[in-house]
């Protein structure tokens, strides 16, 4: 069953395949920042590419890969597959 | 009509530079975007590039000329995502930007280095460098990525946009580059004309803080504004090393809207990295055009495969073992090649000159000495071929990924992996790498275990002894790799054991967060991995006609002198009178429990220099021991040393021990001072010398006599 609307998951959670909206960074002061900098900050759209420990996700064309801590503290909100 | 603005000048001026010094570049952007490239293309010099982010980690400079022939000073810095340095490697671009370093002139002109097919994240950085009003140059590089991803990017319209030169080139391929040295041979460049508001509820706080930078610090009034909305909104930033302490006012100004804006509880680093990537939406709205649907791309479909769970593993083993099994089975012939002419070159001394001192420094103390390591040419460039092979496709980002999961169960993330997986070739420049690391403490624990990881400098050492172990060709080359791959493997394992270690004892921390861009795929540049192993191979022969041959002589004259009394005493006698022989004897009963003798334990205090000079020292020693006629190749000189009761020396045991011993133990004075520069303290040097050292003794002792007791 496909995860319903606007239900916050952590990225490492996403499904392969899917994409989510990023909607709240959890991690340290420092983390964020680098995040957001990076251009992976709130709104930002992201398309999990593999992994379920380490993610390997596709933002604004870019590959980024994240470990399992970091990966927990993005939230994001899966988006159905019309909304892409 | 309106012109480019590399063509009109456009926008504010500023003053052009002083005519009597060279105007100075410096070469910016995001890691892996091509600066290194650009600027090996600009000088002409042969930096190291590679298809992985942390690759430059220290400045560069060289020098170009302008179409009139006047010279232009490039400083390369790495690369950073942002002015708010995080890593060492990022605070050089931020100080040499801010004029911080006292090494470095401030740069007159900046060259924003952006890569094309990721426009909007590479335009952050651009953000905050226009902030400093410096003249900015853009090169929009890798335009070939972005068609290859079916964007269109117009660089007319980003200069419009901008009002600064915008070059769209192809480093890599030499395209662009003349309009890039004709924008560079510009006298006056324009400053942006962009315009980017600071949020209102900041703007207060940083014209306060620019007051005070202003005043109190006396910074210029423009960098002033950029380093207040970097204090202001990192409070991190000037923790990194190099920053000069700030002025009493600057800091109690700094502290009361950080209490204030802490009561407010509004995230105020948030609001300004969304401001500053909505005016870069803004800007890059008629920049770029992005294909309607796009399906996944080719380093997608790769990556599908190479950084999946199991396949990533699989192919990842599949790489290593046919990097260890070709270092055996492709070298073999050049290997015996220049084994061959080595001992025919010997023969003709032995042959052709009278016998004496001459003739045996000759034949004993250089050519055994020096030809011995000089035989392992070729595996040490096998080697180097496959670590440029996973440089340059882009497969070394993608091995931090998938060894992440080990990484963070020792408390470390992929991200160290990098300087782990480049210290097989050499631990310096993998020492070196570790400055892309942000956490203090990872840094440093990555550091003190980089040296445990097999470096080619063992690779002669573990060859000789794989030879005396199994000689003859009869030996398949799988089973000495395998034994090859199982000393790798130990020093791998060796590094994350103690790294484990570390981790909870003296350097306790919660496990990092990894954030790291995979770049996309790249064919191989062959041309540049044929550089650099060229490079290498003479790197090795330099050291070899110098270090080694300078060891060699030395220690033939020290197993030379002083001559036996008696004129018929054998040649180990004479060895063992000789100023080495006693020296080895006054080590010999710390490393008989290992199973070595004092003739090894000449080659473990030489080889403190460099592990390979091990191999050169068993060359002279066991050279000086042969008859007058006497070419065999080492490694049958070393399967004929026996101890004095007749028992050999060389069993398989004592190889593997050796082997082992070599493995752990910290034998490179380069590593000592390169760990003592980047750690500025001899305390971690010697800390390291001690443990790695120590750890080598106790292996060695109990791997020794398990052995023993298992009958080998």
């Amino acid at each position: 069953m496909p995860t319903p609307p606007f239900s916050l998951s952590p990225l490492c959670q996403l499904p392969v395949g899917t994409t989510g909206r990023v909607c709240e960074l959890t991690g340290d002061e420092s983390f964020c920042q680098r995040v957001r900098e990076m251009g992976f900050g709130e709104a930002a759209l992201v398309t999990k590419i593999s992994g379920t420990t380490t993610s390997l996700c596709l933002v604004n064309g870019t590959r980024i890969a994240l470990n399992h801590r970091a990966a927990m503290s993005i939230l994001v909100e899966q988006l159905p597959a019309s909304a892409r | 009509m309106k012109l480019p603005a590399h063509i009109a000048l456009t926008g504010r001026k500023r003053p052009s530079v002083a005519p009597d010094r060279p105007p100075v570049y410096a070469i910016v952007g995001n890691p892996n975007c091509g600066k290194t490239t650009l600027f090996n293309a600009l000088t002409g010099l042969r930096q190291k590039v590679g298809n992985y982010p942390g690759v430059t980690v220290e400045k560069k400079i060289g020098v170009t000329y302008s179409q009139h022939g006047r010279p232009i000073e490039i400083i390369d810095l790495p690369g950073a995502y942002s002015l708010a340095a995080r890593s060492p490697d990022e605070a050089v671009l931020r100080d040499v930007l801010l004029g911080r370093r006292a090494d470095t002139p401030q740069p007159d002109r900046i060259i924003c280095v952006v890569d094309a097919a990721n426009l909007e994240r590479n335009l952050y950085l651009v953000h905050q460098i226009l902030d400093l009003g410096r003249p900015v140059l853009i090169a929009l590089n890798m335009m070939d990525m972005a068609v290859a991803a079916g964007m269109k990017v117009d660089a007319t319209e980003l200069e419009a946009a901008l009002g600064v030169p915008v070059i769209a080139c192809e480093a890599a391929h030499g395209k662009g580059l003349v309009q890039l040295k004709l924008a560079l041979s510009r006298v006056e460049l324009p400053l942006a004309r962009h315009r980017w508001d600071v949020p209102a509820p900041i703007a207060s706080a940083v014209a306060e803080l620019q007051a005070s930078l202003v005043g109190s610090d006396g910074r210029p009034p423009l960098i002033a504004r950029a380093e207040a909305l970097l204090l202001l909104t990192d409070f991190d930033t000037v923790r990194v090393a190099g920053s000069r302490p700030l002025s009493a006012r600057t800091h109690e100004t700094l502290n009361q809207w950080r209490q204030r804006w802490a009561g407010e509880g509004t995230d105020w680093s948030a609001v300004l990295i969304r401001s500053r990537y909505d005016a870069i939406g803004t800007l890059c709205r008629d920049v770029i055009r992005r294909p309607r649907e796009s399906g996944p791309s080719r380093s997608d479909r790769i990556d599908a495969v190479l950084c999946h769970s199991v396949w990533g593993w699989a192919v990842f083993a599949l790489i290593m073992g046919a990097l260890f099994f070709s270092i055996f089975s492709l070298a073999e012939t050049p290997m015996n090649f220049i084994d061959e002419h080595v001992a025919a070159l010997g023969g003709w001394v032995k042959a052709h000159l009278a016998p004496g001192d001459l003739r045996d420094l000759l034949s004993d103390g250089i050519i055994s000495g020096v030809g011995g390591v000089v035989v392992f040419l070729p595996q040490i460039l096998i080697l180097f071929f496959f670590v440029g092979l996973l440089e340059s496709t882009g497969y070394m980002a993608r091995a931090a990924f998938i060894m992440d999961r080990p990484m963070s169960r020792v408390g470390l993330n992929g991200r160290s992996f990098i300087p782990l997986l480049g210290s097989y070739a050499c631990a310096i420049p993998g020492i070196m790498a570790t400055r892309t690391i942000e956490n203090a403490k990872d840094r440093l624990v990555t550091i003190l275990v980089a040296p445990l990881m097999s470096c080619s400098a063992r690779l002669p050492v573990y060859l000789l002894m794989i030879a005396t172990l199994l000689p003859g060709t009869a030996v398949a080359a799988g089973k000495k790799a395998f034994i090859m791959l199982l000393m790798y493997a130990l020093g791998t394992a060796g590094a994350f054991g103690f790294a484990w270690l570390f981790k909870r004892t003296l350097f306790r921390s919660a496990p990092p967060h990894m954030i790291m861009e995979l770049p996309p795929y790249q064919p191989p540049r062959f041309t540049e991995i044929l550089r650099h192993m060229a490079e290498r191979a003479w790197l090795f022969l330099k050291n070899a006609g110098t270090i080694i041959l300078a060891i060699s002589i030395v220690l033939w004259f020290l197993t030379s002198y002083p001559k036996h009394p008696s004129p018929d005493a054998t040649a180990t006698e004479q060895i063992a009178h000789s100023f080495a022989g006693r020296a080895g004897h006054l080590l010999e009963p710390v490393i008989k429990p290992l199973g070595f003798d004092w003739r090894i334990g000449i080659g473990l205090i030489t080889s403190f220099a460099a592990r390979e000079v091990f191999v050169s020292s068993m060359g002279v020693i066991f050279g000086v021991e042969g008859t007058d006629h006497d070419t065999t190749p080492l490694r049958d000189a070393l399967r004929a040393a026996h101890w004095p009761d007749g028992a050999p020396l060389f069993t398989p045991l004592v190889c593997l021990v050796l082997m082992v011993y070599y493995v752990f133990a910290m034998q490179c004075m380069s590593t000592v001072a390169v760990v003592k520069r980047e750690t500025n303290s001899w305390r971690w040097p010697l800390f390291q010398i001690a443990y790695m050292t120590g750890t080598a003794w106790l292996v060695c002792f109990v791997f020794y006599h398990a052995g023993r007791a298992l009958g080998y």
